[in-house]
């Protein structure tokens, strides 16, 4: 009985559903391309610099803008462990595998060390791997710190967007940003597609399972695991295939792609949703411009996004 | 009977309402095997994931053409990433279409017809081209964007990553595209 029932819990995890809540809040009623194009700007202009005051303000920003879509901790914790997770140990670990000559912005020949570690590093002589040790400086935790903020504010930027968009609208959202008709529409169709798919594969899977396939029992070297993954992937993969053959002949019939396309859903931008797309474009603009110029000036307010901006106060 | 075949750069470039559909049906596959895969939390071997899903753009790719390599991977990926709730991140989507890019070049020379052990491996040359460019471009993307050591991206990012997916999608790819061949000669589609 125990058994029968986790089977039937399981097939039921088969349906899947999309992350979206239901909520009245102001990330909710922003435009879908308002939020897509502020995530991918914001990632582009937070890659221009390593000045940890202008990453600390993108930060604040990003956890504002967080914080307005009222998202639950119990709704996105497992989402945040990962990211969480994840983060920490690029970060580190990024640190410890450059030997600590990934630190941008500073003169590396002149950090204010505040303790080291013993660690290997590489010589130009054999035999290439010498004892070396770890430096840990100002300059090189303001680095590291820089680094995980950056991180965790494109992500905060990144997770509210399935869980504050409802999936009908992220095909219109792009033919909105100026994707083609036909591409937009198979985005539209892919989101449709899904349900039905991963209903296929719990369907499937509880066949095979019938069969004597035990997807968590399976036995030999990894090729052999690899390749014994086939009774699941196969069936569902070419019965889509062949079954596409009637969707596709439902279209032709309708005259798909015969001419310019209407959409049910039409996404009308408010004045917000246009003030938070100018000033995502200007501050994007603003940096760009201010990391370009920064190439010419060694000093000064120009170059600030090549320099950490560490206040003196810390290195005396 | 003679069956005529149409060898036509639109049969590769083209983009009607058969690709729109492969396309869409391609992503949801992909991002919906992926969270399939994540669930089921499918026991690994050594450094090695479970990643049975990579096969889907590359076998896409293959048999549809590029483009619709391309879309499938993308979107795929951003489907996956979505319904996953991890958000979406545009540098992993632009190099997972490229994965399902190059390997639907591999069109150029096999038509998408893989009745033969030939055109079987030109499949998988293409494929594993189109894994290595695809995670290389998102790994080393992200020493730009999270400011990564190249040590990092290689060691952290492109080798678990390309090498797990070598391995599952190059084992993989040959049984679906075996498989692919069967159902279209029972079903007289080509």
């Amino acid at each position: 009985m125990p058994f029968l029932l986790l089977t039937i819990v399981e097939s039921k995890a088969m349906l899947i559903s999309f992350p979206y809540i239901n909520r009245d809040t102001p990330i909710h009623r922003l435009d879908p391309r308002a939020k897509l194009i502020l995530l991918f700007l914001f990632g582009l202009a937070a890659a221009q610099t390593s000045n940890f005051w202008f990453i600390l303000i993108g930060f604040i920003f990003a956890a504002f803008y967080y914080s307005l879509a009222q998202l639950k901790w119990s709704e996105t914790k497992r989402v945040w462990y990962f990211i969480i997770a994840l983060n920490v140990m690029l970060v580190v670990f990024n640190y410890f595998l450059s030997a600590g000559s990934v630190v941008q912005g500073v003169d590396l020949t002149h950090q204010h060390v505040l303790f080291s570690i013993p660690f290997i590093g590489f010589s130009g002589k054999p035999p290439f791997f010498v004892p070396k040790p770890l430096i840990f400086s100002v300059e090189s935790i303001t680095f590291m710190i820089t680094q995980g903020l950056r991180n965790f504010a494109i992500a905060m930027l990144a997770i509210p967007i399935p869980f504050t968009t409802h999936p009908g609208l992220m095909g219109i959202a792009f033919k909105g940003m100026g994707v083609s008709d036909r591409f937009a529409y198979a985005i539209d169709l892919s989101f449709r597609f899904l349900p039905s798919v991963t209903r296929d594969f719990g369907t499937t899977l509880d066949a095979q399972r019938a069969r004597g396939f035990e997807i968590d029992k399976l036995s030999g070297g990894i090729f052999s695991k690899i390749a014994k993954l086939a009774p699941m992937v196969v069936p569902v993969v070419i019965g889509s295939v062949v079954g596409a053959e009637d969707i596709i002949n439902a279209m032709e019939l309708r005259c798909f792609g015969m001419g310019k396309r209407s959409w049910l859903t039409v996404l009308h931008p408010r004045l917000v949703d246009r003030v938070v797309i100018t000033l995502t474009l200007a501050a994007f603009f603003a940096i760009t411009l201010l990391n370009i110029l920064g190439n010419f000036y060694s000093a000064g307010f120009l170059h600030v996004l090549h320099v950490q901006g560490i206040p003196q106060f810390l290195i005396p | 009977m003679a069956v005529t075949e149409e060898r036509s750069p639109a049969k590769i470039w083209g983009i009607g309402v058969r690709q729109i559909v492969y396309m869409a049906l391609g992503a949801a596959l992909y991002g919906g095997l992926s969270w399939v895969t994540n669930i089921i939390q499918i026991p690994s071997a050594g450094n090695v994931s479970f990643r049975p899903a990579i096969v889907i753009p590359l076998f896409f790719g293959a048999v549809f053409g590029p483009w619709v390599g391309l879309f499938t991977g993308g979107i795929g990926n951003l489907l996956g990433d979505y319904i996953s709730g991890y958000g979406i991140y545009w540098n992993w989507d632009i190099g997972n279409a490229l994965i399902g890019f190059i390997a639907g070049l591999a069109m150029l020379v096999t038509w998408g017809r893989y009745n033969n052990s030939r055109n079987i491996l030109i499949a998988e040359v293409f494929a594993a081209i189109g894994i290595v460019v695809g995670i290389g471009f998102a790994a080393y993307n992200d020493i730009w964007i999270s400011k990564l050591s190249f040590a990092t991206a290689s060691i952290g990012e492109l080798l678990p990553a390309a090498g797990s997916d070598l391995i599952n999608g190059l084992i993989l790819l040959p049984i679906l595209l075996v498989a692919y061949n069967a159902a279209v000669r029972r079903y007289g589609r080509a």
